[in-house]
């Protein structure tokens, strides 16, 4: 008996190994050391640096014209694909807005679905595309939100629904699209809705009961540190925005997570004078307890949408001959800053395109110095105004290759006709902009975006290929001496890093503006992008697209033809 | 938007046509759409790159603009449960006036 008990606990413990995943797996993916698995993806990002990098090499400027799909799945969704995949020990885990999908990576073959069903009314407080970023993966569950503003837990071995947890109440304007982060075992999430004035925030939930263990507000209330930001004589403060809809990065060795803070509500400024702290900001926590280490903000008083959700990646960078443990982000408002990532002291703040509203950031200050340009557009005037409030780069996440140093980025080169428009009541769960935003006419040979290499602390291009028709809004790869990204009229492609010459592509069955990622299955590298048009830029140019590129998501998985 | 010089426009339209829609409905109707539908439809209808060219709505089909509204189509998401049967008929006031309003 006590035999029989024992084989049956080695039994099951030996079964838990082989589901389980730990904070070192995690801690450890992505990282360039000994303990590096190229078979795994466990991390939002491919390591919680955010770098978006690969060493691996097989498929390289010489191999690759031998790239090819090995299989492909429909994911049975018209919504749009912007997922990164998950993969550990041969399981890939894939989200959209409607599904969770477990696929064999060996053949392509779903093992499990579970699939969400949220009022149909839901994408009403949905400005920027139904759809979602991915899973996370701990001890052994799969972790997602929902557009309807829940978080759960699946078995990452069945696809069972462990627990869920309501969040906010989605006809309060909050939506859930990102990809949960685990940090020192806590479950962090971040939400959507600024557009519907909402007061954003970041909660960590226990992975094992879902019950929530904190709520940091972005926006701080009466009486806390950086409210008198905000006006004194009404509630701004409390439908304020300052959204966190993109995955924090973290260090797991200061134990700080980086959260960029979106724009503040509504996008006009009139009601809200101050800096309108924690908006258009940076905010380093501490995963145990969402406690603030430090801040920085990007854009005071932003009044054009610039959030600063996009990518923190964290490296280490020679600066002044010294290293320096930084994080980096290609912001909205078209600067590139490097900070400090122990204390958040800024590095660096160069432009990386063409800006009108502001002429540089003071690094005394740190603030960005605004031009006539912002003083007419907060006199509500109609300005010309570059970048638009898509950005100068939108959430489509850059790479870092720490080999050469450089990031690597879609980014857009476009401006817009904007103008504020008088400020009207809030009214709970609509828009909450007021603000107009016509096209410029364009002349035939000026770009809408680029392909770029860039040098973080000069802001300097190493190469450039500028892009005529359709801006790409899928992330970055950087994988070897390769980048790979994917196009919205379908084309997954190969740049070589070293000239940004298009060395490869293949044509999937729909959009692509997701996250690709590389692994290695039984000693081969694969490449696995999403396919399926959807997010912003196809909610902004449905008409143009339309009848070139039909909706539908798959997942494409690539490797090369043996020899 | 300007509600003001929406109203006049309307005012000075409205004699022409006998079965024009009422200035404070079309104004009712504009504040709904700079809010809602803006985004995705165009500031006062121009720019219409994200969605259906409201310009080009049939006029002889309310029906088929009330139904959408109220039910969603495509990728636009129902709105009978938050604006009201008489929000929805506004919004159509103001979309058959676009040409009036705006000249196109």
């Amino acid at each position: 008996m006590k035999l029989l008990a024992t084989a049956s606990a080695v039994l099951l413990s030996a079964a838990t190994t082989v589901a389980a995943q730990t904070l070192d797996e995690l801690k450890n993916d992505g990282q360039l050391n000994d303990a590096l698995k190229t078979d795994n993806v466990l991390t939002y990002g491919m390591g919680y640096h955010q770098q978006r990098y690969s060493p691996l090499n097989q498929i390289n400027p010489g191999t690759i014209k031998r790239l090819v799909p090995v299989w492909s799945l429909s994911l049975d969704n018209n919504w749009g694909e912007q997922a990164q995949p998950i993969v550990y020990n041969g399981v890939m885990y894939v989200t959209n807005a409607r599904h969770t999908v477990a696929i064999d990576v060996g053949s392509g073959k779903q093992l499990w679905k579970h699939t969400l069903d949220w009022p149909a009314d839901t994408p009403r407080v949905v400005c920027c595309g139904v759809s979602n970023k991915g899973a996370a993966l701990y001890n052994g569950r799969v972790y997602r939100t929902t557009l309807d503003a829940h978080v759960l837990a699946l078995d990452a071995k069945t696809g069972k629904e462990l627990w869920k947890t309501k969040v906010a109440e989605w006809k309060d304007g909050v939506s859930l699209t990102l990809a949960p982060l685990i940090a020192n075992g806590v479950l962090v999430i971040g939400n959507s809705g600024a557009e519907f004035g909402v007061r954003g925030f970041i909660d960590g939930y226990d992975t094992d009961s879902g019950k929530q263990l904190w709520r940091r507000y972005t926006i701080p209330a009466r009486g806390e540190k950086g409210n008198d930001t905000w006006p004194q004589d009404n509630n701004a403060w409390e439908i304020g925005g300052g959204s966190a809809w993109i995955t924090g990065s973290y260090d797991p060795q200061l134990d700080l997570m980086y959260w960029g803070i979106g724009n503040p509500a509504p996008w006009a400024s009139q009601s809200r004078t101050g800096d309108n702290l924690y908006t258009s900001s940076v905010l380093a926590l501490r995963p145990k307890t969402g406690e603030i280490v430090w801040h920085y903000q990007f854009t005071p008083n932003d009044a054009y949408d610039y959030d600063a959700c996009w990518e923190l990646i964290l490296a280490e960078l020679k600066v002044n001959g010294k290293m320096r443990k930084v994080a980096m982000q290609l912001n909205r408002n078209g600067f590139l800053y490097v900070l400090d990532r122990a204390t958040g002291e800024l590095i660096s703040a160069k432009a990386y395109e063409k800006i009108n509203w502001a002429s540089h950031v003071d690094m005394k200050t740190g603030r960005p110095v605004e031009t006539e340009i912002a003083k007419s557009i907060r006199e509500m005037k109609a300005t010309e105004h570059w970048p638009s409030t898509r950005g100068a780069k939108n959430w489509q996440h850059a790479a870092f290759n720490p080999k050469t140093g450089l990031l690597y980025a879609n980014t857009l080169h476009e401006g817009r006709m904007y103008k504020h428009l008088e400020t009207k009541p809030y009214e709970r769960g609509q828009r909450y902009q007021f603000i107009e935003n016509l096209p410029l006419p364009r002349a035939a040979d000026q770009p809408v975006g680029h392909i770029e290499a860039i040098d973080p602390l000069t802001a300097e291009k190493k190469w450039r290929v500028p892009l005529m028709d359709f801006q790409i809004w899928s992330a970055m790869l950087a994988s070897g001496e390769l980048l790979f990204t994917g196009k919205e009229t379908g084309e997954f492609i190969a740049l070589d890093a070293a000239t940004g010459k298009q060395l490869w592509q293949f044509q999937t069955g729909s959009g692509v503006n997701a996250m690709p990622v590389t692994y290695t299955y039984k000693g081969r590298q694969y490449v696995t992008v999403l396919s399926g048009i959807g997010g912003l830029y196809w909610n902004t140019n449905r008409e143009r697209l339309k009848d070139i590129v039909p909706q539908g998501g798959s997942v494409w998985t690539f490797a090369l033809l043996p020899d | 938007m300007d509600l003001r010089a929406v109203a006049g426009l309307v005012l000075f339209c409205g004699s022409a046509a006998a079965q024009s829609p009422a200035p404070e409905q079309i104004q009712r109707g504009a504040a709904i759409y700079e809010r809602n539908c803006s985004p995705c439809h165009g500031a006062r209808m121009q720019d219409p790159q994200g969605a259906a060219d409201l310009r080009k709505f049939p006029h002889n089909e309310r029906e088929r603009f009330i139904t959408s509204v109220s039910r969603g189509k495509n990728q636009m998401p129902p709105w009978g449960g938050m604006l009201k049967p008489e929000d929805i008929e506004a919004l159509w006031a103001y979309v058959v006036s676009a040409e009036s309003l705006y000249g196109h």
